[in-house]
């Protein structure tokens, strides 16, 4: 039982391993990890002594802590070492690496490794993010420490659990635990989609697929059509299409837009069919106009119909939908004859019929009408949703105000990475 | 792919190349060509063609590693060669960059006071102006003024030509290369490739495309971009030369700094000729005050895993806030207050400058020909030897400039 209390792993590195008689094996220079219960757990230590390294298994250390570390071995036992890619080591796989802080929301940088005992093993338990962790790298904690207590105050200790780690290179996701990928996913997606923009597209696809297809849906909305694109792109097709699936039609049709069309048809031919129709309509309109903004996911019912019947039908509807506070009347050609707010049709007549209480005079737009025109419709006459009609009067679908509001205020809306 | 594809791609992915190399023509570059004109004319201008190959070819490198690894390179030192190398090479390169960001301050104040208006009013306004600029703007706001900005440079082709210079002896001795063995000709073609070839701007352009997220397969595209960019730098250079050596040399008018040489044209190339260099000084200086600061903070905290971002507050981003702002103030008083040591911080700048730029084009060097990060996309052999031969001159040069700058003979700042 080697090991009790803890220690940060750059507390131990350079610093020699002794054998039974007190000579010196080598100095400590890496340490192998492997995933364990639970958390992961130190496998070896890996020695150099005269250029040469040598691999030294933990059952074999007999002390282990910062002050002396020895071994049962004596050195012409010990076995010689050659880096592989599979092995884990801190301080090439994990010391200076970016990782996500999921309790946090954000993005870090690993500048130490916490060890703890536990049931004879050293134990990963956290990651050091601190200023105190930069000072012990570069060897003036003591100092840093000195200095704080001129001004009163202590350095503080910025520590974060390995519960709540999530790695972002696909070799370290072998070490990371199952509790936080429930943390990733209860994050806010537009939180995911900030970290996701805040590291390299390489890693943040890595982290991507790492997702559930519902919360990798709503982050992928969140970002930035190119990153949107690099993400998809990089994806297998069948993955790809359950995602896309997942999401609103508009904002569906917005990813497949910006990628390759041999692409986009693949994704498409993925995706149930009714989902792909309504997709593929949307695809036909130009970006920045009402048409390339707007969605076909609306309620909207006969004039005949009851109130009564109106709100039984609306609460099955409406979990589907994403713009529900307008019911929009429609006759047997689907052309609009008016609206009912959710408002009006809670508080009217439950007997009454939707072509006694809708409003007919509606402000609406043909799918040519540029994104700018819509805005100022939207913003003058206080409206949620918008609809959309061709020129004979068919109803077509909704742009609601946060499409529009995305449009014309990109940076506070959208994770922008930052470009200087 | 037809052509209208190729163009609407390269306006799309073009950008970083060209900004970079525009800001890279700062304060302290412009005072060198202007400097270097006045003082021997067409002389210099061949040193630009050497000067503009190894700019290609170092740029070319930090593009290639931007596109291949999407990360910047402060965060790639320190994801290979550790804390240590990063926390050293961060901290050189704040000071050097607060030394540069004093220099843009000292040109931006020095270009107002020729139009007539105070520094200790126009001083403190371009610091707050810039730091509300970027703290408080959107970033569609931002790239726009940049981009204007980056037009503006165009003024000093305009006063190049406004210039009349006779161009059969301008362009024989661009192409003709004649070395002077004279102390102050070597410092100063020196100095050209040391204000061209900077540290941060490495650092800078490979942060900015690895954020605009250009892959593998547009990275023809940017390449495009980046020599682009290295070429228009230095034909920027080659017009205040020019403009120097055509009016100021005939002369034997010394300067010895860019505003006098605005003052200086005046009454020899009229009211608009002087107003154009005063306002492109402006320019320039402004840009590269809000550029600066900024990428420092940036690097910095990437490199340190602090939390980065204009738009979070004080408690938000403690030290990326910090950095950036002090920059900015710092940077200020010292131009205001009279009597700081302005020039020997500038030296100081330089030797720093100087003494990073090895360490930087050693460590690109290495990071560019790692195969576990650049695959297939690292450097060939054969480019190699003319990489490592570049890097090689331009660290002898530099040594050459921090031991004359360091023994009190030398007299060249850049």
């Amino acid at each position: 039982m080697p090991f009790f209390g803890e220690l940060f792993v750059s507390e131990i590195l350079k610093k020699p391993v002794l054998d039974p008689k007190g000579e010196e094996l080598g100095r400590v220079r890496d340490v192998v990890v492997v995933k364990g219960e639970p958390f992961p757990k130190v496998s070896a230590l890996i020695l150099e002594k005269k250029k040469k390294v040598f691999y030294l298994q933990w059952i074999d250390l007999t002390i282990f802590n910062k002050k002396i570390l020895s071994s049962v071995i004596y050195s012409n036992h010990l076995q010689s070492y050659t880096f592989s890619e599979t092995d884990l080591i801190i301080v090439r796989d994990i010391f200076d690496k970016q990782i996500v802080d999921a309790n946090g929301a954000r993005v870090v940088r690993v500048n130490d490794v916490k060890l703890e005992g536990y049931n004879s093993e050293a134990i990963l338990v956290a990651i050091d993010v601190g200023m105190r962790g930069i000072m012990r790298r570069l060897g003036v904690e003591r100092g840093g420490e000195d200095m704080m207590r001129l001004f009163r105050r202590n350095l503080p200790y910025n520590l974060i659990s390995w519960n709540y780690i999530q790695p972002l290179e696909p070799k370290l996701t072998k070490l990371s635990l199952t509790v936080p990928r429930q943390m990733v996913a209860e994050l806010h997606p537009a939180d995911i989609a900030d970290i996701i923009s805040q590291v390299s597209h390489k890693e943040g696809a890595t982290f991507f697929k790492g997702l559930d297809v519902e919360t990798a849906a709503e982050a992928l909305s969140e970002l930035e059509p190119d990153v949107q694109a690099a993400i998809i792109t990089g994806m297998d097709t069948e993955k790809a299409a359950d995602i896309i699936e997942e999401m609103h039609p508009d904002e569906a049709a917005d990813i497949l837009s910006d990628l390759p069309v041999d692409k986009a048809k693949e994704i498409l031919e993925n995706i149930e069919k009714e989902e792909a129709e309504d997709i593929q309509e949307l695809l036909s309109h130009e970006e920045d106009t009402a048409g390339g903004l707007m969605t076909n996911e609306f309620i909207a019912y006969p004039p005949e119909t009851t109130v009564r019947n109106a709100i039984e039908q609306f609460r099955k509807d409406a979990e589907e939908v994403e713009t529900v506070y307008y019911i929009y009347v429609v006759d047997n050609d689907e052309k609009l004859l008016g609206v009912v707010s959710l408002r009006e049709l809670l508080l009217a007549d439950l007997d009454a019929h939707l072509s006694d209480i809708m409003e007919t005079k509606i402000k609406m737009v043909t799918p040519d009408v540029d994104e700018v025109e819509v805005a100022e419709i939207i913003s003058k006459y206080n409206l949620v949703a918008l609809p959309v009609v061709d020129s004979e009067g068919f109803f077509l679908g909704i742009v609601a105000v946060d499409d529009v509001i995305d449009r014309i205020l990109p940076p506070a809306a959208k994770r922008k990475r930052r470009k200087l | 792919m037809s052509l209208y594809r190729k163009i609407a791609l390269f306006f799309a992915i073009m950008g970083p190349g060209i900004i970079t190399a525009n800001i890279d023509n700062d304060a302290s570059g412009i005072t060198t060509y202007s400097v270097a004109g006045a003082r021997f004319g067409y002389g210099l201008l061949w040193t630009l063609i050497p000067t503009t190959v190894a700019l290609v070819v170092i740029q070319e490198m930090i593009a290639r590693m931007g596109v291949i690894t999407g990360k910047g390179l402060s965060d790639l030192i320190r994801e290979n060669y550790g804390i240590k190398a990063a926390f050293f090479m961060m901290l050189g390169l704040l000071v050097a960059n607060f030394g540069n960001t004093v220099a843009n301050l000292a040109g931006w104040a020095a270009s107002m006071q020729i139009l007539g208006l105070s520094k200790y009013v126009m001083v403190p306004v371009g610091a707050i102006a810039i730091w509300i600029l970027v703290t408080r703007g959107s970033y569609r706001v931002i790239e726009k003024i940049l981009l204007f900005a980056c037009l503006l440079y165009f003024g000093y082709v305009i006063s190049g030509i406004m210039a009349k210079p006779d161009w059969t002896p301008v362009f024989k001795s661009t192409l003709m290369p004649r070395m002077h063995w004279n102390s102050e000709y070597v410092m100063l073609s020196i100095a050209i490739i040391g204000t061209t070839i900077t540290p941060w701007m490495q650092f800078y352009l490979q942060s900015s495309i690895a954020e605009k997220g250009i892959t593998k397969e547009h990275y023809k595209v940017s390449r495009l971009d980046v020599v682009a960019g290295c070429f228009f730098t230095d034909i920027i250079s080659f017009f205040i030369i020019v403009t120097c050596g055509t009016l100021l040399f005939p002369l034997g008018m010394r300067v010895h700094e860019a505003s006098e040489a605005a003052l200086a044209l005046r009454p020899l190339a009229g009211d608009y000729a002087y107003l154009i260099f005063a306002m492109s000084l402006a320019n320039a200086s402004l840009l590269g005050a809000i550029i600066v600061p900024l990428a420092t903070a940036y690097y910095i905290c990437e490199a340190m895993g602090w939390e980065a971002g204009v738009n979070k507050t004080f408690q938000e981003a403690p030290q990326f806030m910090w950095i950036y702002t002090l920059t900015i103030v710092l940077a200020s008083m010292v131009i205001l207050i009279p009597g700081a040591p302005l020039v020997s911080l500038m030296v100081l700048s330089a030797v720093i400058n100087g003494l990073l730029l090895p360490f930087v084009l050693v460590y690109a060097l290495l990071l560019v020909n790692d195969k576990k990060l650049m695959g297939e996309y690292t450097n060939p052999k054969s480019y190699n030897y003319i990489s490592w031969g570049t890097v090689i001159v331009i660290i002898s040069l530099t040594a050459f400039m921090i031991v004359t700058n360091i023994i009190p003979s030398g007299k060249i700042i850049w």
